[in-house]
C-alpha cells in the first residue's frame, strides 16, 4: 500500500504537509539514540547529524514554498501551509543551526552531554514548528509545550550551577502559568464558539466565522484577554516580562541566545496566527466580532509601546551584559509587536500579508544579529559564565580585535545603523505601521531607538576607549563559532543591503485564513 | 455548512446561571460529602490516645526512623517513568476506538501508527535504560 493511498483515507493525513516536523522530530529520537550508543568522545556525530537535519528541515519548507499550489491546511485543519509559516520555519531553522554551532565549544569547556543538548534542541525546534504550522489551538498548544519543556531543561543544563537551576525553575514556574493561562482560554474560546446545534471549535478559522454567533460574547471576550495574557508571557511583553531577565541571565549563554530568538518568534508566530486570523478585523464594527478585534488590537498597541519603553529604558542601568541583552530583547519584541498591531488593522489581504511578512522579516533580522552577539558574549564569559560583567569587556577593543569588532557591529545593528539588518527590519516595521495610520505608535518606537543607542554604544565604548586594569587572556575562537560568526555577519551585512530577496520569499503568498475543507 | 446552522439565540438554551446550575448542585454535594463524615466522625467516635496509636503507620513494619529524613530521588524518576507509560496506555484507548474505522480503510494506516509511536516511546525507555535511570545500587 503506497503512500498516496495511505493519504486518501478519512483523516485527512498529508505527511509532505509536515514534511519538516517530521524529519526534525525523527531526527531527534536518532541523536538520542547515538547519545545512548555512542561511545565518549563522539559530540560531532550528534552535532553533524542535527545540522544535517536542520537544513533538510529548511529544504522541506523551500520545497513545500517551490511547489506552491496556493495555500492548504491537512488533519482537518489542524496544520496550515502558508507564508506565514513557511518564513518562520526558516526562521527556526537559522536559528537551530547558529545555536548548535555557538554551543559546540560551550559543550566541550563544560563538558556536558552533547546529545542530550542535540536531542532537546531538536525536539524544542519540532515545537517551534509546529506552533506556527498550527491551524488550531490545540496544536498551537502541543507545540508550545514540547518547545517548552525541552527549554526548561535546557535552562537548567548546567546542573552544578545555582543560577542555572534558579534560572530554569523560574522559566518552568511562571511558563507554567503562562501555558495554563493559554489552556483556559482556549477553554473559555471552546465555550463561547458553541452554538445550540454544533460544538464548540478550536479551530482558528472556523473560530473567525463564529464570533458573530456567540451566545455569549462577554465569554469570547475573557478567552482572547486569557490568550493575550498567555502568549504575552511567552514573547516577553512588557506587562508579562518580569521573568525574562532574571531566566536570560541564569541560563547558559548558548540557550539564551536560542531562547531570546527562537521560542520568541515561534511565539510570534501563532499569536499572530490567532489573532489576526482567529479574531479578525470586521466589517461591521458594533458586531462582536468588531467589538473583540477593536479590544485586542488597543490593547496590543498600548503593550507595544509599553514593551519598547520598558525594555529599553530599564536596559541602561544594567551592568551585567546578558541582562542587558535581555532587556534589549524585550524592546526588539515590542518592536515587532508594532508590525504586528498594523497586520491586525490591516483592512485588506494585501496590506495584512506585507504587515505580517515585515514581522518575520524583523524577527529574522532580530535572530541573526541577536546570535551574533551572544556568541561572542558566550566566548568571552569562558566556562561556567563567569565573565559577564560590563567591566570585564575593559579596553579588550585592541587586544582582541575580531572578537570586539564583531560585536560592535552586533550592537549597531541591534541599535539600528544604517546598511545593517537591523535598520532594514525597523524600516520594514515601521513602514507598514505608518501606511495604517499607527504614526504615534512609530513615534515611540523612534524615540526608543535614540535611548537605546546609551546601552548599545556604551559597551563599544567600554570595549575600545575604557583602560583595562586586569590582565586579558584572549580566548580561542574555535572553528564552529567563527562559522557562526562568519554566517551572522554576512547575515547582518546581506539583510541590510539586499533585503528584496528575503523579502520577496517571504511574501510571496499573501496568507490567508483557511477554513476546513 | 458551519455558518448557516448557528442563529439560535441565548434563550433557547438559557443563561450561563441556568445552564450551570447543575454544575453548582453537583459542586455542592461534592464539598459536603467528604466534609460532613468529618464532622459527624468528631462528635461520634470515641477519644482514645496512646503511644502505639500516635505512631505513624507504614505498612505494618515499626518505623525505624522520623518522618523528615531525606529519601533517594530515585523515586522520583520511577514515578515518572511509570507515568509515561501510564499515559502510553490512555492514548491506546481512543486508538482502539477509531481502529476499525466505517470500512476498515484506516486500519492498516492506524497500526502502522501506533506501532511507531510505541516504537518511540521504547526507545525512550531503552534510553532511560541506558542512562542508568533504573540502576538503583
Amino acid at each position: 500500500m503506497s503512500l498516496i493511498a495511505l493519504q486518501a483515507t478519512n483523516p485527512d493525513i498529508n505527511l509532505t504537509l509536515i514534511a519538516p516536523e517530521l524529519i526534525i522530530g525523527i531526527a531527534g529520537v536518532l541523536v538520542m539514540m547515538i547519545d545512548a550508543f555512542a561511545r565518549r568522545g563522539q559530540r560531532w556525530l550528534t552535532g553533524g547529524l542535527s545540522i544535517v537535519a536542520l537544513i533538510a528541515a529548511g529544504g522541506a519548507s523551500i520545497w513545500l514554498g517551490a511547489g506552491w499550489r496556493g495555500a492548504r491546511s491537512a488533519f482537518n485543519g489542524m496544520i496550515v501551509l502558508d507564508d506565514l509559516r513557511l518564513s518562520f520555519t526558516l526562521i527556526f531553522v537559522v536559528v537551530s543551526i547558529l545555536t548548535i554551532l555557538i554551543a559546540a565549544a560551550w559543550i566541550d569547556i563544560e563538558k556536558l552531554p552533547a546529545g542530550e543538548f542535540h536531542a532537546l534542541l531538536l525536539f524544542a525546534t519540532c515545537g517551534m514548528m509546529l506552533m506556527a504550522s498550527a491551524g488550531d489551538l490545540v496544536i498551537v498548544f502541543l507545540g508550545l509545550e514540547i518547545l517548552s519543556i525541552a527549554t526548561y531543561v535546557m535552562a537548567g543544563f548546567r546542573r552544578t550551577d545555582v543560577r542555572s537551576n534558579e534560572s530554569s525553575l523560574k522559566y518552568f514556574i511562571l511558563g507554567s502559568f503562562a501555558s495554563a493561562f493559554l489552556l483556559y482560554g482556549i477553554a473559555l474560546i471552546y465555550g463561547a464558539t458553541a452554538t445550540a446545534t454544533l460544538p464548540g471549535t478550536t479551530n482558528i478559522a472556523t473560530i473567525a466565522g463564529r464570533l458573530n454567533h456567540s451566545l455569549y460574547p462577554p465569554l469570547l471576550l475573557a478567552g482572547a484577554a486569557m490568550l493575550l495574557v498567555g502568549f504575552g508571557f511567552k514573547i516577553a511583553t512588557a506587562p508579562f516580562h518580569v521573568w525574562t531577565p532574571d531566566v536570560y541571565e541564569g541560563a547558559p549563554t548558548p540557550v539564551t541566545a536560542f531562547m531570546a530568538a527562537g521560542p520568541k518568534a515561534a511565539g510570534f508566530a501563532s499569536f499572530m496566527r490567532v489573532f489576526v486570523f482567529g479574531f479578525p478585523i470586521a466589517t461591521a464594527a458594533a458586531s462582536t466580532a468588531g467589538y473583540t478585534h477593536k479590544s485586542w488590537l488597543g490593547t496590543l498597541a498600548i503593550m507595544a509601546a509599553l514593551t519598547m519603553s520598558v525594555g529599553n529604558i530599564v536596559a541602561i542601568v544594567q551592568n551585567n551584559v546578558k541582562r542587558m541583552l535581555a532587556y534589549s530583547s524585550i524592546a526588539h519584541a515590542g518592536y515587532a509587536l508594532v508590525g504586528f498591531v498594523a497586520a491586525g488593522a490591516a483592512t485588506d489581504a494585501e496590506q495584512r500579508s506585507a504587515a505580517l511578512t515585515s514581522v518575520a522579516f524583523y524577527l529574522l533580522t532580530y535572530a541573526v544579529m541577536n546570535m551574533g552577539a551572544f556568541a561572542i558574549v558566550t566566548l568571552i564569559a569562558r566556562g561556567n559564565d563567569r565573565r559577564t560583567a560590563v567591566e570585564d569587556y575593559n579596553g579588550i577593543g585592541f587586544l582582541s580585535p575580531v572578537l570586539a569588532f564583531s560585536l560592535s557591529l552586533f550592537l549597531l545593528s541591534l541599535l539600528g545603523m544604517p546598511l545593517t539588518a537591523g535598520f532594514m527590519g525597523k524600516v520594514m516595521v515601521f513602514t507598514t505601521a505608518v501606511r495604517q495610520g499607527y504614526l504615534w505608535l512609530v513615534v515611540i518606537g523612534v524615540l526608543n531607538t535614540a535611548v537605546s543607542a546609551y546601552y548599545y554604544l556604551r559597551l563599544i565604548i567600554v570595549m575600545f576607549f575604557r583602560e583595562r586594569n586586569t590582565p586579558w587572556d584572549a580566548p580561542r575562537l574555535p572553528v564552529s563559532v567563527a562559522l557562526a560568526l562568519v554566517i551572522t555577519i554576512a547575515g547582518v551585512f546581506y539583510l541590510g543591503l539586499f533585503p528584496g530577496r528575503v523579502l520577496n520569499a517571504f511574501g510571496a503568498h499573501p496568507s490567508i485564513s483557511l477554513s476546513i475543507r | 455548512m458551519l455558518l448557516q446552522a448557528t442563529t439560535t439565540t441565548a434563550h433557547n438554551i438559557g443563561g450561563p446561571g441556568t445552564a450551570y446550575l447543575p454544575v453548582m448542585v453537583f459542586f455542592v454535594f461534592a464539598v459536603a460529602f467528604p466534609v460532613m463524615p468529618l464532622i459527624l466522625g468528631r462528635f461520634l467516635r470515641p477519644w482514645k490516645y496512646g503511644k502505639d496509636k500516635m505512631r505513624p503507620y507504614e505498612c505494618g513494619i515499626d518505623p525505624e526512623t522520623g518522618a523528615h529524613d531525606r529519601f533517594t530521588v530515585r523515586y522520583y524518576i520511577v514515578a515518572m517513568l511509570f507515568l509515561i507509560f501510564d499515559v502510553e496506555t490512555i492514548f491506546l484507548l481512543p486508538w482502539a476506538i477509531i481502529f476499525m474505522g466505517k470500512d476498515f480503510s484506516f486500519t492498516l494506516f492506524a497500526l502502522i501508527e501506533m506501532l511507531i509511536f510505541i516504537g518511540i516511546l521504547v526507545v525512550g525507555y531503552y534510553y532511560a535504560w541506558r542512562k542508568g535511570a533504573l540502576e538503583w545500587a
